[in-house]
């Protein structure tokens, strides 16, 4: 923060001086040298010791980030609770959502998994519940590899219950599919979507989910071994869509793909996982649950058991699992 | 705008670390500056500083987003002409979609290519055509498209013929084509007729850089078919691959034995919106079609579909 930006907005005369010392924000200002030295420094007739230390504590009080009491806090998530107007998000299937503790939000979820896995497949029967069971929610589609086809979406809409056949046009209206092939794209969608709610933030369609679909091609490319530049750019978007999932009560779901780990994943249950969430060791802690989703047998009806498993988790106990079926697109309980 | 931070905007590297340097963090924290003082306060030059103000406005062009609703089908589909080919592509090759089709030298994929664009220049559209080996010269696409019974008068006018013989002519091409599409909005169709000859007639050629040009190959297609609805036709040599008996990739020692596959790969099309078509000649006049992938069906979980086909004489 800019020591100019601090109000009420301090003499001009103190500002130059201390622009003369290099000292032009709140960091400059609390952590390059002790007050008094700062104070040496300063020409005499700036201002007197006591006013200067005075400004010190309104710069550290301004540059704090505000306290909460724990009762205050619980009171607001009671509250929060109680006004929940807006219809559960759900997968489908129930040892799922349990294995999740839900999907209300605010959330960060990670789906990673080798490919054919069944991650695109699970946000997309998120997505289209949640806009099937309420009329007035919207959903938004980042797709990163082009894969997105709208093709299967009215075959997989009559197979949800209580589905009628005039609502699937308005389902697909609700549902924006943005294109984003690099990091600056997706910053420019999501900006976007901040400004949609924040101006209209009771205007249907209110958006309440967002997939990244996959965000491993808009990062992967940036991550290197000798820069740490990629990581600080990944751990920037992380972090912007944990405060817009915050600040707009959103479920945000990330999909990830998988690199090698031999000889066999130490997170897995399963001794037989030998591949682990791409993007490096810290993507992990950027989200709040990493899901991992593997293919285990194919039926010869055409569909396949699959097996989820928690890997690690800030809201649900970890490596637990569970497993579900997929059938032309549709999960379903075993 | 206002609270988006200011390192995530595409600004140079030592513009963002001035602006961190003085504390600048949200686009709001600029609210009050104007370029001069700006480039003042950070002791940069005037046009950085104007750079810094330009990136802070809205996008210029709205991110590439469109309901769901516009995206589901539905939509017209061009014939190939072969009975056959359009059964295995579901009734004709669809706005926004890419058909490869691979074969041995002699085999209609050329044919085929060039009826798409006769099927495209009757429903009134632009093409262009990109020939790389000298297949198909301007004088073959004028005599198909005479022959063509409901070709209107005029059609030589909508068909662009292009020549390009190696690899860094390819990647200049495609890096121009999202703005040649956006000055010729009426081209629907593309053509890359043996796209596979630039990649291997360039000698020494490594896979990591075939891997990464492949890969720009496949961003500039998906982002031609989904923001503009462009057909793409793409013919390909096949290249002979060894296996292994447990069918693992092998070399020349411990292969045991060679199969032909199309020579680029799977991996530089997008697979929601590829039709890959092998043709399998096996006679001069008759053969088959085989469907090796589409957007629906998972790549090699059942036997590929196939569909004989015989030429008329």
């Amino acid at each position: 923060m800019r020591l100019q930006a601090i109000s009420p907005s301090p003499p001009r005369a103190l500002l130059d001086a201390l622009a003369q010392l290099g000292i032009r924000t709140d960091t400059d200002l609390l952590f390059s040298a002790d007050p008094i030295d700062i104070f040496r420094k300063l020409p005499s007739s700036t201002l007197s010791l006591h006013d200067f230390h005075s400004f010190v504590a309104q710069v550290s009080q301004q540059a704090s980030a505000p306290a909460v009491c724990g009762d205050v806090l619980f009171e607001q998530e009671k509250r929060k609770e109680e006004n929940d107007l807006y219809s559960d998000l759900t997968t489908g299937v129930r040892e799922l959502d349990g294995l999740l503790g839900g999907l209300a939000p605010p959330r960060v979820i990670e789906v990673s998994g080798d490919r054919g896995s069944g991650k695109s497949s699970l946000a997309l029967q998120v997505v289209l519940r949640h806009l099937s069971s309420d009329h007035n929610v919207g959903a938004l589609w980042i797709d990163t590899t082009g894969d997105f086809s709208a093709d299967s979406i009215p075959r997989l809409l009559e197979s949800y219950e209580g589905h009628s056949p005039e609502a699937v046009s308005t389902t697909l209206e609700r549902l924006q599919v943005a294109l984003a092939f690099d990091i600056e794209t997706a910053h420019d969608v999501l900006e976007m979507l901040r400004t949609t709610l924040s101006t209209h933030p009771d205007a249907p369609p209110v958006t309440r989910c967002v997939v990244i679909d996959t965000v491993t091609s808009l990062l992967g490319s940036l991550l290197s071994a000798v820069s740490s530049q990629g990581h600080a750019i990944m751990t920037t978007f992380m972090r912007q869509l944990q405060t817009l999932a915050e600040s707009f009560s959103l479920t945000i779901l990330v999909i990830n793909t998988s690199t090698k780990c031999t000889p066999r994943n130490p997170d897995s249950v399963f001794a037989t996982t030998d591949r682990k969430p791409a993007l490096g060791p810290s993507f992990t802690f950027l989200t709040d649950t990493t899901l991992w989703l593997a293919r285990r047998e194919t039926a010869e009806d055409g569909g396949a058991t699959h097996v989820a498993e928690v890997f690690r988790s800030r809201l649900v106990p970890s490596r637990t699992w569970c497993s579900f079926k997929i059938r032309h697109g549709i999960l379903s309980d075993t | 705008m206002a609270k988006r931070q200011l390192a995530t905007l595409s600004l140079p590297v030592f513009v963002l670390s001035a602006l961190d340097r003085a504390g600048y963090q949200t686009v709001e924290d600029l609210s009050g500056a104007t370029p001069d003082s700006l480039s003042k306060d950070l002791n940069i030059s005037l046009p950085s500083s104007q750079a810094v103000f330009q990136a802070t406005q809205m996008p210029r062009s709205v991110p590439l987003t469109q309901s769901a609703a516009l995206l589901v089908g539905g939509s017209k589909a061009y014939s190939t002409k072969l009975a056959e080919l359009d059964a295995l592509l579901e009734g004709g090759l669809k706005r926004g979609f890419i058909l490869e089709l691979s074969g041995p030298p002699g085999s209609i994929k050329e044919t085929v290519a060039m009826n798409v664009v006769s099927s495209f220049v009757e429903a009134s559209h632009h093409v262009l055509f990109v020939d790389m080996q000298n297949m198909t010269s301007p004088a073959t696409l004028v005599r198909s498209l005479r022959t063509s019974s409901s070709a209107p008068q005029d059609c030589q006018g909508r068909v662009h013929h292009l020549r390009i013989h190696t690899l860094p002519d390819l990647m200049i091409f495609l890096r121009n084509l999202p703005s040649y599409l956006q000055d010729h909005p009426e081209t629907a169709l593309l053509v890359l007729n043996s796209l596979s000859y630039p990649f291997q007639s360039l000698a020494g050629l490594s896979n990591s850089t075939r891997v990464a040009l492949l890969d720009r190959v496949k961003q500039t297609l998906t982002r031609a078919s989904a923001s503009t609805k462009l057909t793409v036709v793409i013919t390909s040599q096949l290249a002979t691959k060894l296996l292994k008996p447990d069918g693992s990739a092998a070399d020349f020692e411990t292969g045991s034995r060679a199969i032909m596959a199309p020579a680029l790969g799977p991996a530089y099309l997008p697979s929601a919106k590829t039709y890959r078509v092998c043709v399998v000649p096996r006679s001069r006049t008759a053969g088959v079609f085989r469907l090796l992938s589409s957007p629906l069906a998972v790549h090699g979980s059942q036997p590929p579909v196939e569909e004989a086909y015989q030429l008329a004489r």
